[in-house]
């Protein structure tokens, strides 16, 4: 029995839905750690390979001010590798390719997001996988995918974004675009990720065929530009920001509303959906405004969408003053959607959904300590998900990976490590 | 303009029987369907919700020319159905019974509350996968809440990391259904690893085992924060947005810049380049057009590349004289250099301009099929992965409203001509 099942404190007995499933991980920064991380949360047995040349670099993201710069002192990185082992093993000596190549065989899935070709040039093209082991699944993730006359261009996940599209859909119409603050399309090709995993277990499953899968992460934004896309061929318009307005449905108000700002900053916001005439009755009832309810510019939807910046300015009049956490349980009284633009404290320590859920789950960390991550957001009726652990240390299961699961003896670990091999 | 079930190759999921009902799960729907699955939608007699949003073909609202539906349910088959008529649910019976998997995408418990949701189903069939998605999740204090997809990127965190520089400004909202997008691309993690665990135990002799799946959006949107999680839960900061770059603890200098051609450059963490060698290439790019300003000093190299405490000023220096560069040329031209030298440096387009790329072309990422409504063919967004055995493509172009009642109802289960004449005189089906 390994490390994590040891450390399992559910008590749960309902199955964990990928138990018996490894991965041989050579995944790093966040795309491919939010795929594997997926894949651990669900129960297999994730092998985070790193070495020398290729130690995960978010293992210095976001380090604690107060402590000397550590390898296993991110946080960020123990939220995107939690539930993983970690072994490192070093590809410019025969025994640490050796490692590599045994864990290889003993592997259902082969991932890596390096740059398009670099696992090959480091000896692990699809041949050579299918030679060692011709029932592993190989994914591939990179920017621009293995494939396609710009396969060598360089990207982040904001890259991608840009280029996708995704940027460009994100922002008020006479400002420049917001994008998105932070890495969407790395969890987004995280996800896709594990989905195509998954898709391809099965088909071996079925077939007794495994396969290499190229995913690009500008093309997992691109899956999500298709209304504009069509729009523009058939209509012929090109794309405008259009804020937090919604013009397909064309229904307002449709926005946010600043309120009342609070202890941290004077920057407090609600989200406000109105989509019935019912909807609007109580919103002006709760917002205490009768004048605004019998108001001729607002008495339809047509009219509030005509007069829409005269709409929302009313509103925030109205807004400005209140606290938009008791604005929103007051509009949600009366089945208006309407939500507070949460922060991260917020949600950790005032939701109470996400609290009455589970969300964020307790974990321990062998360097960072017992700390909350976030949750897998399902919920199983006969399987479970699990947070039994942070990330592993670099190296930290080298001794449990190569003795329990590759076949290797105390003693000629010790003498990889002696030679620099792991 | 029948629709034709191309079956030259399989895909990697072929043949998986799925019944999509509801409006919340068709993301996930259409993955299943293009990656082979058999996936009916069943929709109410007046049609899906995303049919009567456009924007439509040629701005002509119509039930079948939404782009909206199209873009969310291509290869799909569909049938109709009226939930609110008793006589339903022996057809909607029929129709579970043949299913492997129920996506639910009602967003409530309006099925279980008639008797003919998950409860129902699942003690009769013992294997069946039942996935839920829904708002907020089957059970807690807000599992009732009214919501829409701005209320959900608001509550799940996304849009206080989005938006601008100056907080007068709101949070942003991405435009795209993005929380449907999240909670879906959940959903089918843990769809298809219910799969592989019902088959798992089913090779063993035991029964299969079922499941139901509760989804909860406000969960998947609450997991897809990246950086602020961290922030708050291992350094106790919160995280301020910033325009066009990543929300952070502390203000930082611009990642966006807008170029001659009007169009919008991103220079990923500001621009300054990784490496020594880079930070030359740069200089000699910048050289050509006489803006290197100061940046030939070698106490630039010094501190960019070897100094541990890389002083912020002397960096936000590099930067601004970077993106000064970067304003006076083109965006195409900073894109394709800046990546010939590796920078990891992206063009901020428009959707649209995708389809003039040609490196999409080389991996035949769009997939050209009929939009209805619309004479000529049309390019789609195609797959997020590429298969190299089982590829992932459009079977059919999006279904018209109840398109498939006949074959469905009476080619697979074996309804009377008669009957469903009946069922759909009477606005049952």
């Amino acid at each position: 029995m390994g490390i994590l099942e040891e450390t399992d404190r559910s008590g749960d007995a309902r199955p964990l839905p990928l138990a018996g499933l490894r991965v041989c991980d050579f995944t790093w920064i966040v795309a491919g750690p939010q795929a594997t991380r997926i894949l651990a949360d669900l129960g297999a047995d994730v092998v985070k390979v790193e070495n020398e040349s290729y130690i995960d670099s978010m293992r210095l993201g976001l380090q604690r001010p107060d402590e000397p710069m550590s390898l296993n002192g991110s946080g960020f990185h123990s939220n995107f590798n939690r539930n993983k082992r970690g072994i490192t093993a070093n590809l410019h000596h025969p025994s640490g390719r050796e490692v590599v190549e045994r864990l290889v065989t003993q592997s259902d899935v082969v991932i890596e997001n390096f740059s398009a070709g670099a696992f090959e040039r480091m000896g692990f093209g699809w041949e050579r996988l299918q030679e060692l082991n011709p029932q592993a699944i190989y994914v591939s993730l990179s920017g621009f995918g293995q494939v396609g006359r710009d396969r060598l261009n360089i990207t982040w996940g904001p890259t991608a974004a840009a280029v996708s599209g995704a940027t460009q859909m994100s922002g008020l119409p006479d400002e420049d675009p917001a994008g998105w603050g932070y890495s969407y399309l790395d969890h987004t090709a995280g996800y896709y990720g594990a989905v195509a995993v998954l898709m391809a277990l099965l088909h071996r499953r079925r077939t007794g065929e495994a396969q290499h899968i190229d995913i690009a992460q500008i093309e997992t934004g691109m899956v999500l530009t298709a209304v504009p896309v069509l729009d523009y061929q058939v209509n012929g318009r090109k794309y405008q920001r259009i804020g937090n307005r919604s013009e397909y449905p064309s229904i307002a108000p449709h926005n946010t509303y600043r309120c009342a700002g609070d202890d941290f900053e004077d920057d407090r916001w609600i989200a406000i959906v109105v989509e019935t005439e019912e909807q609007w009755g109580a919103l002006c009832d709760v917002l205490g405004s009768p004048d605004m309810a019998s108001d001729k510019r607002f008495n339809s939807n047509d009219a509030r969408k005509r007069n829409e910046d005269e709409l929302d300015t009313a509103i925030t009049v109205l807004t400005r003053s209140q606290s938009a956490r008791d604005l929103m349980h007051a509009l949600q009284a009366r089945r208006v959607p309407a939500g507070l633009c949460q922060r991260t404290d917020d949600k950790m320590e005032i939701d109470e959904q996400l609290s009455a859920r589970g969300f964020y789950p307790s974990a321990p960390h062998d360097e960072l300590g017992e700390h909350r991550y976030e949750g897998y957001p399902v919920q199983f009726s006969d399987a479970r998900w699990r947070m039994v652990r942070g990330a592993p240390l670099l190296g930290g299961d080298t001794v449990e990976v190569l003795t329990e699961l590759l076949g290797y003896s105390e003693e000629e670990v010790s003498q990889m490590m002696a030679e620099l091999a792991i | 303009m029948a629709s034709q079930l191309n079956t030259e190759s399989a895909g990697p999921i072929e043949g998986l029987r799925v019944i999509e009902v509801g409006d919340l799960a068709e993301v996930a729907g259409k993955l299943l369907a293009d990656a082979g699955a058999d996936v009916i939608r069943v929709e109410p007699r007046q049609g899906a919700r995303s049919r009567h949003i456009g924007p439509y073909v040629n701005d002509r609202p119509d039930t079948n020319h939404s782009l909206r539906f199209a873009s969310a349910n291509t290869s799909k088959r569909s049938v109709t159905l009226d939930f609110e008529r008793e006589e339903s649910v022996s057809i909607w019976s029929a129709l579970v019974a043949r299913t492997e998997v129920v996506l639910d995408g009602t967003g409530s418990s309006t099925l279980d509350d008639a008797g003919i949701g998950a409860d129902h189903f699942r003690t009769l069939q013992p294997g069946l996968i039942w996935c839920s998605i829904t708002p907020f999740g089957l059970n807690g204090p807000w599992q009732d809440w009214a919501s829409s997809d701005l209320v959900q990127l608001a509550l799940g965190g996304p849009m206080m990391s989005t938006g601008y520089d100056d907080h007068s400004l709101p949070p942003i909202r991405s435009d795209g259904e993005h929380s449907i997008a999240m909670s879906n691309e959940y959903a089918l993690t843990a769809l298809l690893a219910a799969l592989w665990l019902r088959d798992d135990n089913y090779e063993d002799g035991d029964h299969p085992i079922g499941q139901l799946i509760d989804v909860s959006i406000h969960e998947a949107v609450s997991a897809t924060t990246e950086g602020s999680f961290p922030n708050w839960e291992f350094l106790g900061q919160r995280v301020i947005r910033q325009t066009g770059r990543h929300a952070a603890a502390e203000r930082n200098s611009p990642w966006q810049y807008k170029c001659t051609d009007g169009d919008y450059i991103l220079l990923m963490g500001g621009g300054i380049p990784r490496d020594a060698k880079i930070f030359e290439g740069l200089l000699r790019w910048m050289d050509e057009y006489d803006l290197a300003g100061d940046l030939h000093d070698p106490k630039y190299l010094e501190v960019l590349y070897t100094d541990p405490n890389r002083d912020v000023e002397i960096r936000n220096h590099v930067a601004d004289t970077i993106g000064s560069f970067v304003q006076s040329l083109t965006a195409e031209e900073v894109y394709r250099r800046g990546q010939a030298l590796h920078l990891p440096w992206g063009i901020v387009r428009r959707p649209e301009q995708n389809l003039d790329d040609p490196h999409w072309e080389d991996r035949d990422f769009f997939w050209r099929g009929e939009l209805p409504g619309h004479e000529e063919s049309v390019r789609y967004p195609g797959a997020p992965y590429r298969f190299s055995n089982s590829p992932v493509r459009m079977r059919r172009r999006p279904p018209l409203l109840g398109e498939h009642n006949h074959e469905v109802y009476i080619d697979e289960l074996g309804m009377a001509i008669a009957d469903l004449r009946q069922y759909s005189e009477t606005e049952v089906i």
